[in-house]
């Protein structure tokens, strides 16, 4: 197998490290020149390498050999061009551009090595391997294993040679020896160096730490048992990450939200400022940390809580809850086929659809695995700005090749068409557009024109050929998501004024009609997903998702009627309610005490509270809502009460309660009987698009109808916010 | 003279374009070239060597300096050759046979040079005939070979036999280096000189060829 798929970026630090530039007084310098030969430098770089999975039949010292032992066979290359630069330089008498060349190509070539540790991974992974040893030649095997693997990796019929000294051509190439094994949960990558002979080596870093993860279900039942390497900089969350272990990390693993729990077992891991700020002297005395702040120094075991993904119930566009989020009908007709898709920030639902008879037999709904980089749109970009765009592009990639495979049949089923409903970061993201310029102020897109592709472009060569369509958007953060949702309303061609409201994270709004719409993003937060509640959690099994005040204590009801286990969106903004007509709460948002300090039980056994600090960032994310409707209502010249109909979308797990929504004043009281329950519109407008004629010319005229207000410098809305944070009777 | 040490400061400090501008003024004012060689180029190139080996100054200091000596000697050469002047010694380097890494030979090259040598590079993937036919040609006094991997250093001792099989072993000093090559090797296979890094490979070469010049 050929990849070619790296991304490489030059460091002037690095380069000068490589040099010892960063001992000399010249450091500075060397970076200057460096900076010059940036340009060509890119244009010489080829990097490609080629794997290949073989046996390890004469290529092994005696005490690896093994019967039927197998191997990944690796190997990258600069290119002839870059790797042959340095010589040329020399030749021409430029002995110091010749170094930095020299010492480009290595660090272009180091970097090739860390990167390729996704496609190690997952060819291990589609054969079911794990990584038991990584050799290198000489000092871990004979020379003779880098002939091996120029025949096994495919690089020979790729044009690299080798020498009768055994040597690559293009010189500046290099081979990696994986020793595979049956193990799965092994995942022994990187190289020990220590027994290396070149002990003043810039690069030695002798035998790198050993993690052993185990985890326990919700239950505390052990499930497995996993080891490997953790690699230098990297913190434990980034490692299981890298391991497919999923830990939940709302805040994208700055420390901050606290979720990312583990427990070292043994070995040494520092205590953080993060660790203190979370967990009591009790909690950090038993080993509790947090996995994003955690780098392990030397060996160490590790037990933890395995969220599993599949345990997340994700609405679909129209479930209702305890439905099966997968369902398979009979799909055998021989009818054209598309998946229409809504990529949310936090969640990925994808529905599969017959294009004449528009029945739609199959559903799949994921987490957007990205949350790993942050729950919000703003860390994704701050992710992307550290250089992590291509991580998340690859894991939105595998989500919807997953997605596919299980509406297809695993490819069985052909496909004609894909359309897609996202935000503009998660289109950006997808594309691998730069982000930066959404983080910042102006908030500039890259582009939010529609986007017509195919299934190749955009999840690579061994996707099938279908065609591909992206919603187009209108900003920053009126993206196609919401312009599928007006699509899907049909906002376009309606007299009466409507309203829709998706309370998702960024929580965007639109108000209007046929002859104008006006939209805004208001920053909500997270609060109404469950993030950022100390007892929240997504719309999983056993989630609050409503709760009724009986006058001794709250009677509760859970997402598939089990024990509770956290407190979800619905579930809040019912408790809140809840606590505001018993009293429990005051207007101004006060718990009463001694609520105030330990928190208002909901259960029996006062494991799910909620507390003060909960209650106000409810209030922060209700009153933003709430001011953004109003702002958008007043620009409209229409009051609530003109309003035809109120759609409210979002990811909640089950329905929500208007009246208690207008409650708490996150609603306008006139919205009550007026609103419906509109699901997954994104969704929804992406099905219509599937299937409807001429719905480009459509889905472009709704994104160019709408305005988009801006929020954060409307003077009304600051106003409005202040007014809407406190709780109590809607003045209407 | 002034203009010349000014030169040899200049050269340490890697001011490749003065020094170039310099020469010129020295060689438009008279001063011999060999002169202009020795005390204004090669002089700033064993400083600067000897405090490498102290690690007083690092790689990029080194590195600068030879840019900057490269620079004057672009247009002193011509000049030498007019007036004759016979270098220290004259080396032929080369990595060995099989083997295609160039940069820590050419690195030795260039140390070379800055010692007074006139140096042959003969390239990579060099045969052992190709080494001794060239040293034969050039009157060489050196053989440096170059192999960076334990598959081709027994290239090395393959020249080495290959030059007492032609009956020439005596008449070079043959060094040798690279990373997987150690003093113990060099002694094994009978090589002359083994350094660990390039600066002392062109001292090395020097202090042998001028004590057996003069012996």
């Amino acid at each position: 197998m050929r990849y070619t798929d790296f991304h490489i970026s030059i460091s002037a630090e690095e380069v000068c490290r490589l040099l010892d530039g960063h001992k000399s007084t010249l450091g500075g310098e060397l970076a200057e020149e460096l900076e010059e030969m940036l340009p060509e430098a890119f244009e010489r770089l080829e990097p490609e390498a080629f794997l290949g999975v073989g046996d390890t039949e004469g290529v092994l010292y005696e005490e690896e050999a093994e019967e039927g032992q197998e191997a990944l066979y690796v190997i990258t290359t600069v290119g002839e061009a870059l790797s042959g630069w340095s010589g040329e330089l020399f030749r021409e008498g430029d002995c110091v551009k010749a170094m930095l060349a020299d010492a480009i190509a290595d660090h272009c070539l180091f970097q090739m090595d860390r990167q390729l540790r996704e496609p190690v991974l997952g060819l291990c992974r589609q054969q079911g391997l794990g990584i038991r040893r990584r050799l290198e030649a000489p000092q871990d095997a004979p020379m003779e294993i880098q002939k091996k693997a120029l025949q096994v990796s495919g690089a020979g019929e790729g044009g690299m040679e080798i020498t009768e000294g055994l040597m690559y051509r293009p010189v500046k190439s290099a081979c990696q020896v994986f020793l595979l094994t049956r193990d799965r949960d092994q995942f022994f990558w990187e190289h020990d160096c220590s027994g290396c002979p070149d002990t003043s080596c810039r690069m030695r870093k002798g035998r790198p730490p050993v993690l052993e993860v185990e985890t326990v279900d919700r239950d505390g039942l052990k499930r497995r048992r996993i080891r490997g390497h953790v690699q230098a900089g990297q913190s434990i969350l980034e490692t299981l990450r890298a391991w497919g272990i999923y830990l939940d990390a709302p805040c994208g693993g700055r420390g901050t939200c606290g979720k990312c729990r583990i427990r070292l077992v043994k070995g040494e891991l520092a205590v953080t400022e993060a660790d203190r700020s979370h967990f009591s002297e009790e909690e950090l005395e038993r080993g509790v940390r947090l996995a994003c702040r955690a780098h392990p120094a030397g060996d160490c075991v590790i037990r933890l809580k395995e969220a599993r993904e599949d345990a997340f119930y994700i609405p679909g566009s129209r479930e209702k809850a305890g439905e099966e989020s997968l369902e398979r009908k009979s799909a055998e007709k021989a009818g054209r086929k598309g998946v229409a898709v809504d990529i949310g920030t936090t969640t990925v639902a994808m529905e599969l659809a017959d294009l004449e008879t528009g029945e739609r037999p199959r559903i799949y709904t994921s987490l957007n695995t990205q949350r790993q980089y942050g729950a919000d749109v703003i860390s994704r970009i701050q992710a992307a700005d550290e250089g992590k765009a291509k991580e998340m592009q690859d894991c939105i990639r595998d989500v919807l090749r997953e997605g596919l495979a299980r509406l297809t049949d695993g490819g069985k089923e052909h496909i004609d068409r894909m359309v897609i409903g996202a935000n503009t970061t998660m289109v950006h993201l997808l594309m691998g557009y730069p982000c930066h310029s959404l983080g910042v102020y102006p908030f500039m897109p890259c582009s939010t024109e529609r986007i017509d592709t195919d299934g190749q472009a955009l999840l690579g060569e061994a996707a099938e050929d279908f065609d591909v369509s992206v919603f187009p958007g209108v900003s920053a953060y009126i993206g196609g998501d919401i312009t599928a949702g007006l699509y899907a309303l049909d906002f376009h061609r309606k007299e009466e004024v409507s309203v829709l409201v998706d309370l998702g994270t960024n929580g965007e709004m639109a108000v209007g009609n046929k002859d104008r719409i006006l939209a805004a993003s208001a920053a909500a937060g997270p609060a109404f997903e469950g993030d950022n509640i100390i007892c929240g959690t997504g719309s999983i099994p056993g989630a609050i998702c409503g709760a009724r005040w009986n006058g001794q204590q709250m009677e509760l009801q859970t997402i598939g009627g089990g024990a509770p286990v956290g407190i979800c969106g619905t579930g809040i903004i019912e408790a809140v309610y809840e606590m505001m007509e018993a009293g429990i709460l005051d207007e101004t948002g006060r718990l009463e005490e001694p609520w105030d300090e330990e928190g208002f039980p909901l259960d029996g056994e006062g494991k799910i509270r909620i507390f003060q600090k909960d209650i106000r960032e409810i209030q922060l994310a209700k009153a933003a809502v709430r001011a953004g409707l109003e702002t958008l209502l007043a620009a409209c010249g229409v009051e609530a009460r003109d309003v035809d109909t109120f759609y409210i979308a979002g990811g909640f797990g089950c329905q929500l309660d208007i009246e208690k929504a207008a409650g708490i004043g996150l609603l306008p009281q006139d919205c009550v009987g007026k609103a419906r329950p509109a699901g997954n519109t994104s969704l929804e407008g992406a099905l219509r698009y599937l299937r409807e004629a001429g719905g480009g010319a459509a889905v472009d005229e709704i994104a160019g109808k709408v305005r988009e207000i801006s929020l954060s410098t409307d003077r009304n809305f600051q106003q409005l916010y202040m007014e809407y944070m406190y709780f109590g009777e809607d003045e209407e | 003279m002034e203009l010349l040490q000014e030169m040899s400061e200049l050269l340490q400090k890697g001011k490749a374009k003065k020094v170039k501008a310099l020469v010129q003024q020295a060689l438009d004012e008279g001063v011999d070239p060999k002169e202009i060689l020795n005390e204004g180029l090669l002089s700033g190139m064993m400083i600067i060597g000897g405090k490498f080996k102290n690690n007083e100054v690092f790689v990029p200091e080194v590195l600068v300096a030879a840019r900057a000596m490269n620079a004057g000697l672009s247009i002193l050469e011509p000049k030498l050759v007019e007036v004759g002047n016979e270098p220290v010694g004259r080396a032929v380097i080369g990595t060995v046979q099989g083997d295609l890494h160039d940069i820590g030979k050419n690195l030795v090259c260039m140390m070379f040079k800055g010692a007074g040598f006139e140096v042959c590079d003969l390239g990579v993937d060099v045969s052992s005939d190709a080494f001794i036919d060239k040293a034969e040609e050039m009157h060489a006094d050196v053989i440096g070979m170059s192999a960076l991997l334990s598959t081709t250093m027994c290239q090395m001792q393959a020249c080495i036999d290959r030059l007492k099989e032609r009956g020439l072993r005596e008449k070079y000093i043959v060094m040798i280096g690279g990373a997987p090559v150690t003093d113990d090797f060099a002694r094994q296979i009978g090589a002359d000189y083994y350094t660990p890094d390039a600066a002392s490979a062109a001292e090395t070469a020097r202090s042998v060829v001028l004590e057996k010049k003069s012996a």
